[in-house]
């Protein structure tokens, strides 16, 4: 009942927001659920420091027979920026995303996407994984073509069919490993997989294609197209949300997926998995350095900033998981909050193009204040949550031996602040341009609670810097967990 | 009959690959579409064919030999990844539809409005 809840806060939403027809109550239970779900996410935190994973037999059936859900520290912690962010972009979409929208269901397509990323983060099972997986995708797919514009449709026939290809990846790869090793829960699979170590040969068509279904939703590198091509077209409170939640929920997939069964074959997808976040983190940076939109170039860095983890996950020590999973959480606030940020630049400006732009901090020093943190927290500047991140995945890839791909991390944190810089000055510092300064209807009405998201996001950047020590110390416990499989596939099967 | 439907998998495969990488929008969702039902065909063959069993266990049997009852799990995968797939598809044609009507084409190249430049 405890993880169920999670599933069933937004499922409440769902079937009432069909009921109920005024968007302004629509809009209030919306919050109302919200907050109810980040409620219960924040008190699985105790309980999962007290019994380390929790696990719920759907229906009774026991493990390796019926659906199991699994919380263990990483995915609470998950769960629980989920449920934090997802909170203030209600927030923030109630006076951001305009009433048609409103009243045309977006908040019921965001808990859409809300239930899928719980569902994911909490999957025992390979086939829920995927059936989550679709529950987010579909919902993901109606919120970037509501609304119906020219460049939304454009972006959501690319985004749509490059994520029907990875789910039909993912899903022929369940079925093969199925094929193979007659189950399909991830503890039976792994500890299968142990029992099958000397011919894991056999098992790498399916791992392949599993693994390609996932790189494509977390954006890595030869399979990142989709993501630049349709991340800035939806409404920004929508991108905002894609942002922060969507590809994480690839890379948390991956990380499940490496530490439980790839690790079997650490030779050959260690190196795999390096070079690919390697790439990532260069490619997106460099591409992103070449970009005149505000919402393109955080679009680019969220393939960068993936990358990170990535190389993080490649390094496989307990450091560097411990890395990973401070980074991923670190971006996860961070590259919300940017495009938070762009979201009220659009609202003032009705344009993201920051050639157009200009003066925008004497307009609002305080939404300014706000880039400021949340931009060079990304570019990873001391006081601020990114340069632990940062910090610690580069400590743990010199402590590892991989001091080329600590170095090459460095020079792509030069980069980062280029394009951070770039967007300060043009969108915040320099004088608007007179000739391009089109014209734009002042909005006249209240943007105080988009400013109050905004504002939050901010704060939990700068605290996640200031308490940077017992946060990670709470990562280094879930890497433990992550490093040792036996105690997952325990909890699951119960003790052999 | 494995290598039978195994090589008609393959040019399920092959076809949709070729229908994909097509210009035009309609024929590109085609290509998804039987991109998806060959690999429903993969799930099921990998949960092995046995012809005329049928997945029960007898009444009071202690121990059933596996190469005489059919694996039943394929089959409720494919059934959910059938829904899944009829859900979308529905989807995206009304997609592809309001496509055309806003623009008037059916051209792939015509999207790139929104691409990196």
């Amino acid at each position: 009942m405890i993880l169920f809840a999670l599933l069933l806060i937004p499922f409440t939403y769902l079937m009432l927001a069909l009921l109920i027809k005024k968007a302004g109550i629509k809009k209030r239970l919306a919050i109302l659920f919200s907050t109810l779900n980040l409620l219960w996410a924040m008190a699985l935190v105790p309980i999962v420091q007290y019994r380390e994973i929790i696990v719920v037999q759907m229906g009774g059936w026991s493990a390796p027979f019926g659906i199991s859900l699994v919380a263990d520290r990483f995915s609470v912690l998950m769960l629980l920026v989920t449920a934090f962010i997802f909170f203030l972009i209600t927030v923030y979409a109630t006076q951001s995303v305009d009433k048609a929208r409103r009243k045309n269901g977006h908040f019921f397509f965001t808990f859409g996407i809300l239930m899928g990323v719980n569902g994911s983060f909490m999957a025992g099972d390979l086939f829920n994984l995927y059936v989550w997986f679709e529950v987010m995708l579909m919902s993901s797919f109606i919120l970037v073509s509501l609304g119906g514009e020219r460049k939304q449709l454009e972006g959501s026939i690319k985004y749509l069919i490059l994520n029907l290809i990875s789910s039909l990846f993912f899903v022929a790869g369940i079925g093969l490993l199925y094929g193979k090793l007659g189950s399909l829960n991830l503890a039976d699979l792994s500890q299968k997989m142990e029992l099958a170590r000397a011919n894991l040969a056999v098992l790498n068509p399916a791992l392949i294609l599993i693994f390609v279904g996932f790189s494509i939703k977390a954006a890595l590198f030869p399979f990142f197209f989709w993501l630049p091509a349709s991340y800035h077209t939806p409404p920004p409170a929508v991108s905002a949300l894609f942002a922060g939640l969507l590809t994480k929920v690839g890379i948390y997939s991956l990380i499940r997926f490496y530490t439980l069964f790839l690790y079997y074959d650490a030779g050959f997808w260690q190196q795999v998995v390096l070079w690919m976040g390697a790439l990532s983190m260069v490619i997106g940076v460099i591409a992103a350095s070449s970009q005149y939109d505000f919402r393109k170039i955080l679009s680019f860095h969220i393939i960068s900033q993936v990358g990170y983890v990535v190389i993080a996950l490649g390094f496989f020590t307990e450091a560097a998981l411990t890395a990973a999973i401070f980074f991923l959480v670190h971006n996860m606030l961070s590259k919300t909050n940017a495009f938070l940020v762009a979201g009220w630049v659009h609202r003032e400006k009705g344009t993201l193009n920051l050639k157009v732009l200009g003066d925008m901090f004497k307009k609002s020093p305080v939404w300014g204040i706000l880039f400021f943190i949340s931009a060079f927290s990304l570019a990873g500047l001391p006081p601020l949550s990114g340069f632990f991140g940062k910090y610690l995945v580069l400590q743990s890839g010199i402590e590892a031996g991989y001091t080329g791909m600590a170095m090459l991390a460095l020079f792509v944190g030069l980069f980062t602040l280029f394009s951070m810089v770039k967007i300060w000055l043009e969108v915040f510092w320099k004088k608007q341009p007179e000739d391009s300064a089109m014209e734009w209807p002042v909005n006249q009405k209240p943007a105080h609670w988009m400013l109050f998201s905004s504002l939050a996001l901010g704060a939990a950047i700068v605290a996640m810097g200031v308490w940077a020590a017992p946060i990670a110390e709470y990562c280094q416990a879930a890497a433990q967990d992550l490093l040792n499989p036996s105690k997952y596939i325990e909890y699951v099967l119960g003790p052999s | 009959m494995e290598y039978i439907i195994a090589i008609f998998i393959g040019l399920l495969y092959a076809c949709g690959v070729y229908l994909v990488l097509r210009r035009s929008i309609v024929k590109v969702i085609l290509g998804v579409f039987v991109l998806s039902n060959a690999t429903n065909l993969i799930i099921f063959l990998s949960g092995g064919i046995t012809r005329g069993g049928a997945a029960f266990i007898p009444e009071g049997a202690e121990t059933v030999d596996p190469a005489t009852i059919s694996d039943p799990l394929p089959q409720a995968l494919i059934l959910t990844a059938i829904v899944i797939s009829l859900g979308i598809s529905a989807y995206i044609l009304a997609l592809k539809y309001r496509y055309f009507d806003v623009t008037g084409t059916h051209d792939l190249d015509q999207l790139k409005n929104t691409d990196q430049r």
